[in-house]
């Protein structure tokens, strides 16, 4: 997957910005269940509790100044062993309500052992919860099963480049998004999906959100580079054939540990790997840059999420 | 069971259908498309792609002659609105010349193909990361005739899928090339090796930090350092033992010959070799490796004696001992063999 030697610019167009319909609204997104205890304590959350969360990264988010919670999310998009139990799903909804918040259950790519479990998460939901689906037969399941709850393409649905060790804005072009792409918005009309979830990638532009025909959020301020169903952190208390290998069982160490760290010689996106994925941080740009896609009524939520 | 086998050249054609293989899959990348998107960007492979249409159309002439079907490979994991129509007419000609199947992993594209050329076969790639019951009939009911598993599935999910329909063809890796995270799942480019290569063996330099952002006790971090150099022994077999081959010329890198009897048995139609941009030797070697298998499940022979022979055939045990060459470990013959194999 290299580009021609000699590439030219792409020509830029140019989309009116849509008028903003109200208040962005913002989310936050937790994957390790055991964090549930320090939100239970509050009556109420704001912007800045959601933004204490992401400690030092607070740095990379730009926010409107009405940008109040609207949506609190519990899941993983990336690994099939950390779907949150029903007891913590019961909790998180719970909360929720109390708050007066929209709950949303986040969920993987999926095996087909995990669609019993899965259904039983499911069915806890009120009506009118978002289901983040990131496995097209996830997507079926919440369509045909559980039509009272909204399912959200996920960030692994809306594919694009986020190699961030791309040498340039050229490459970044080398496979660009389908997200306008010809039928794509009638696949997932067909499954109910009616909100789109993405990233800002690297060499990113704000209007790179213009046109599509969704509602976008946006996951800030970490965008995932890949993830692997193998996972070396969860192989940590295995033995060989195990070690490595799909569909074994796991201690969820990535809940304690995690990698930081980047290329020598490099100053590329700060980059990291939690479990079985890689991210990136936003830099000042990007986060700028989505700040100008919100201002343009381009993205109609954030979705402040750690990595 | 049939052998689906990489080509790269009209001249592999013969070797690689005379070995046992009767799928052969390709890419190409038309002239006009570099003219007018200045990329080579068709699919995921920049090398190893046939040199025109002429060569396609003399592969089809010569696998058909031969009995063998021949599938094109577009599947990239996304394509901008822009491509569509091109690609369209890429696989329409295909199938014009007598293509029997594109492999596709956007699922506009397959939507857009489905509608545009009904008559060719859509094989959903391993790249749309379709490792469910569910995704898989989502899938056929957008058009796909097939349904290749991604790496890193186990052989009882294989199995229930391909029990659970089987009005679809399900294929499923066998033998090369090991990528590390998922492909559909994977949003990087191999970079020309002087700028990193593939992201998962570039030169990163992690530390680790516990979840309030401090180093491990020393404990732990001798525990994932121990973990960490296990990775770096598992990546070793992941990228093909380093790149070797055996004595006899049979490739190294990741295997599921032991599993094969247990996908015939489920129904699966097809064992894939992956690695278009290898040499032809090590093509045909491959193919050659898989159906000496293939031949001893046909004949009837004990699960235990085809995975003895499985593991016997490259003469070098001691490295299906290691555990980490398999695509489906869970397979792994357990012969009392030392474990004697290490990275380079």
């Amino acid at each position: 997957m290299t580009p021609t030697p000699t590439p030219t610019p792409t020509p830029t167009f140019s989309i009116p910005p849509k008028p903003p319909a109200g208040p962005i609204e913002l989310g936050f997104a937790l994957v390790d269940e055991r964090e549930l205890a320090a939100f239970a304590r509050q009556e109420r959350v704001t912007r800045d509790d959601y933004l204490e969360r992401l400690g030092d990264a607070r740095q990379c988010v730009t926010l409107p100044d009405d940008a109040e919670p609207t949506h609190f999310f519990l899941g993983s998009e990336f690994c099939e062993h950390l779907l949150p139990s029903i007891e913590a799903i019961d909790r998180a909804v719970a909360l929720c309500e109390r708050w007066g918040v929209t709950f949303g259950l986040v969920t993987p790519i999926a095996c087909d052992s995990l669609f019993e479990p899965l259904r039983a998460a499911l069915a806890r939901l009120p009506a009118g919860a978002e289901v983040t689906v990131n496995d097209w037969g996830v997507a079926r399941v919440v369509q045909r099963e559980f039509p009272g709850l909204r399912p959200v393409a996920g960030r692994l649905l809306g594919k694009m480049l986020k190699d961030p060790r791309l040498p340039s804005a050229t490459w970044a072009r080398m496979y660009p998004n389908g997200l306008r792409a010809g039928p794509f918005r009638e696949i997932l009309d067909n499954l109910g999906i009616g909100r789109l979830e993405l990233d800002f990638p690297p060499f990113g532009a704000a209007d790179m959100y213009a046109g599509i025909d969704f509602p976008v959020g946006v996951r800030a301020p970490y965008g995932y580079i890949a993830k692997g169903r193998i996972c070396k952190l969860g192989s940590l208390a295995l033995d060989v054939p195990e070690k490595f290998s799909p569909g074994h069982r796991c201690r969820r160490e990535c809940l304690g540990f995690s990698e930081v760290g980047a290329r020598p010689g490099t100053r590329e996106l700060q980059t990291s790997q939690r479990g079985n994925t890689m991210y990136y941080r936003h830099a000042p740009g990007m986060s700028a840059a989505i700040a100008e896609a919100v201002a343009n009524g381009w993205v109609s939520r954030i979705v402040l999420s750690g990595a | 069971m049939k052998i689906t086998a990489p080509i790269s050249t009209p001249a592999e054609v013969e070797p690689l259908v005379r070995a046992g293989a009767r799928e052969l899959y390709c890419g190409v990348v038309p002239p006009e498309w570099i003219r007018r998107f200045n990329t080579s960007g068709v699919n995921r492979r920049v090398f190893g792609n046939l040199n025109g249409y002429a060569d396609l159309e003399r592969v089809i002439d010569n696998a058909h002659t031969l009995d063998a079907e021949v599938f094109l490979v577009l599947n990239a994991q996304q394509y901008g609105e822009q491509h569509l129509d091109a690609l369209t007419e890429i696989a329409a000609h295909f199938r014009s010349i007598g293509g029997n199947a594109a492999i596709v992993a956007d699922i506009s594209l397959i939507a857009s193909l489905a509608a545009n050329v009904p008559e060719l076969a859509i094989h959903v790639s391993s790249v749309a990361t379709c490792r469910n019951v569910e995704s898989a009939r989502f899938f056929a009911q957008l058009g796909a005739r097939r349904i290749i598993l991604p790496r890193d599935v186990t052989v009882a999910e294989i199995a229930a899928i391909a029990t659970e329909l089987p009005e679809l063809d399900i294929e499923a890796f066998v033998l090369n090339d090991g990528c590390v995270f998922e492909e559909g799942a994977c949003h990087t480019v191999h970079l020309p090796m002087n700028k990193g290569g593939p992201i998962c063996i570039d030169n990163y330099q992690f530390e680790y930090r516990t979840a309030s952002g401090e180093a491990p006790a020393e404990r732990a971090l001798r525990r994932l350092e121990k973990n960490d150099q296990d990775y770096k022994r598992w990546l070793w077999y992941r990228f093909g033992n380093g790149f070797s081959v055996a004595p006899n010329r049979y490739p190294w890198g990741p295997c599921g010959l032991c599993a094969m009897p247990a996908m015939h048995a489920a129904g699966v139609h097809s064992v894939k070799i992956a690695g278009r941009e290898g040499a032809s030797e090590r093509k045909v070697k491959s193919v050659e490796l898989v159906h000496e298998v293939l031949r001893r499940i046909e004949d009837g022979e004990p699960e235990t004696k085809v995975r003895e022979c499985a593991v016997g055939l490259r003469a070098a045990p001691s490295h299906c001992a290691s555990g980490y060459m398999c695509y489906y470990p869970e397979k792994r013959s357990r012969p009392e063999i030392a474990v004697h194999a290490q990275p380079a």
